[in-house]
């Protein structure tokens, strides 16, 4: 009986240790907290569940031990639940950053790709621009070269008319006077008494004639004059018709028949003495004006 | 007979209890500590070649003084103790690891971060300025 209860008793003991509440074990609250944080992480259930799973395994075991009363039992299992915790979540957090990076290198590569499109197309754009520049530039260089050839060429072109011009008045021999430029006919080129042109006139009115059609903005008078000898009537006449004559050549060579005035002055304005026959020679004469380059008509013969 | 059905039923509750006793100490003694050395020894050198000497200093320390606890426990033939203290050695190395990987995956991260947000405000202001 002694024996029986002291038996009973000591089993009583036993399973009153074992079924008692553990007692509280730094190393499982450790674990039991490890665990709740890592559950409790995103990153944990997304990157590292099955880190998780090893923790949780382990603190079953670390809870079946205490429940038991298995103190021995209790810190191994609960140390590696921890630690296996910590591991997942280390997992977890990593996992989260690699995969957060290679998500942005992708925005990046875009943003890159853009940029370069713009800087591409910027450069394009510049150049296009330059090139237009340039060619503007180039183009206003032409211009301006063009126009200082024109410019070159007309002066060249003014002072080559102008030295002809004066080449040509002064094969002419003609004078300025207030009414233009006199060339004056001897009257070696007329017959006694007829208004025809001799022959050798020919060269002068060639002269005359090319310088006037070149010119077509001058015009020309024709005044004839005679000496004293004979009536006034019939020297009038005369000095009319050789005039006529002279402009009848002129239109023959091209002259326009309305650029050109005549007038017949007799003996009226001699330009030398008609007492002897070397001033009467003279006195025997045409003279030509010539207008100025502006169409101006010529002054009628007056005065002097 | 009250006094024997009460034995009874704490003898059944003795057996259950016994069995998980008996099955937490076949855990904790479970095979082969020579194995499980080998194991941390393999996740230790894996550790140290991550960078944990440097990123997880404590952890690495704790794994490598485990270690050798573990190789004199069991050059003790104390199998248990060697058994549990590489199985924390082989769990620190892990963590020391994982530590390590981290702290160098945060420190990219926040680099790349960085030049993104510059590469933002640079592509803008290009962008505007275009």
């Amino acid at each position: 009986m002694n024996a029986k209860l002291f038996t009973g008793m000591g089993l009583a003991l036993a399973l009153g240790a074992c079924v008692s509440m553990p007692q509280p074990n730094a190393a499982l609250e450790t674990a039991r907290l490890a665990v709740q944080t890592a559950e409790a992480d995103p990153n944990v259930n997304k990157f590292a569940p099955l880190d998780l799973d090893r923790a949780r395994k382990d603190l079953s075991i670390a809870e079946d031990a205490s429940l038991h009363h298995q103190d021995a039992e209790v810190d191994q299992p609960a140390y590696l639940a921890t630690q296996n915790a910590r591991l997942a979540q280390a997992h977890g957090a990593t996992k989260a950053d690699d995969a957060r990076v290679a998500a942005g290198q992708i925005e990046r590569d875009q943003i890159v790709l853009a940029s370069r499109t713009r800087e591409a197309e910027n450069a394009r754009a510049s150049a296009a621009n330059s090139r237009v520049a340039a060619d503007l530039a180039l183009n206003q260089r032409d211009q301006a070269v063009n126009q200082r050839d024109q410019a070159n060429d007309e002066t060249a072109r003014a002072n080559g008319e102008t030295a002809r011009i004066q080449a040509e008045l002064d094969a002419l021999k003609a004078t300025p006077t207030p009414r233009g430029l006199v060339m004056t006919l001897g009257d070696v080129l007329f017959d006694t008494g007829r208004a025809e042109l001799k022959s050798g006139a020919g060269r002068k009115m060639d002269q005359l004639g090319q310088f006037l059609v070149e010119h077509t903005d001058r015009r020309v008078q024709i005044d004839g004059f005679t000496d004293s000898v004979g009536t006034d009537s019939y020297n009038e006449d005369l000095s009319q018709r050789r005039a006529d004559s002279v402009k009848a050549a002129l239109i023959n060579r091209g002259v326009q028949p309305s650029r050109i005035g005549t007038e017949g002055y007799g003996k009226a304005y001699p330009v030398a003495n008609n007492n002897d026959s070397g001033g009467r020679q003279l006195n025997r004469r045409v003279e030509v004006v010539i207008g100025g380059n502006n169409g101006t008509t010529i002054a009628p013969r007056s005065g002097l | 007979m009250r006094q024997i059905s009460c034995v009874s039923k704490l003898a059944k509750g003795t057996t259950l209890c016994a069995m998980i006793a008996l099955s937490a100490a076949a855990y904790a003694s479970s095979p082969i500590p020579a194995e499980k050395i080998a194991v941390a020894k393999s996740s230790l050198q894996r550790a140290e070649q991550s960078g944990a000497p440097e990123f997880a200093p404590v952890e690495m320390a704790a794994a490598r003084d485990k270690l050798a606890r573990a190789e004199k426990a069991l050059a003790d033939r104390n199998k248990q103790s060697a058994t549990q203290l590489a199985e924390q050695a082989d769990v620190d190395a892990q963590l020391a690891e994982a530590t390590a990987q981290r702290q160098k995956s945060r420190k990219a991260a926040m680099e790349f971060d960085a030049s993104m947000q510059a590469l933002r405000q640079e592509s803008q202001r290009s962008s505007a300025t275009n």
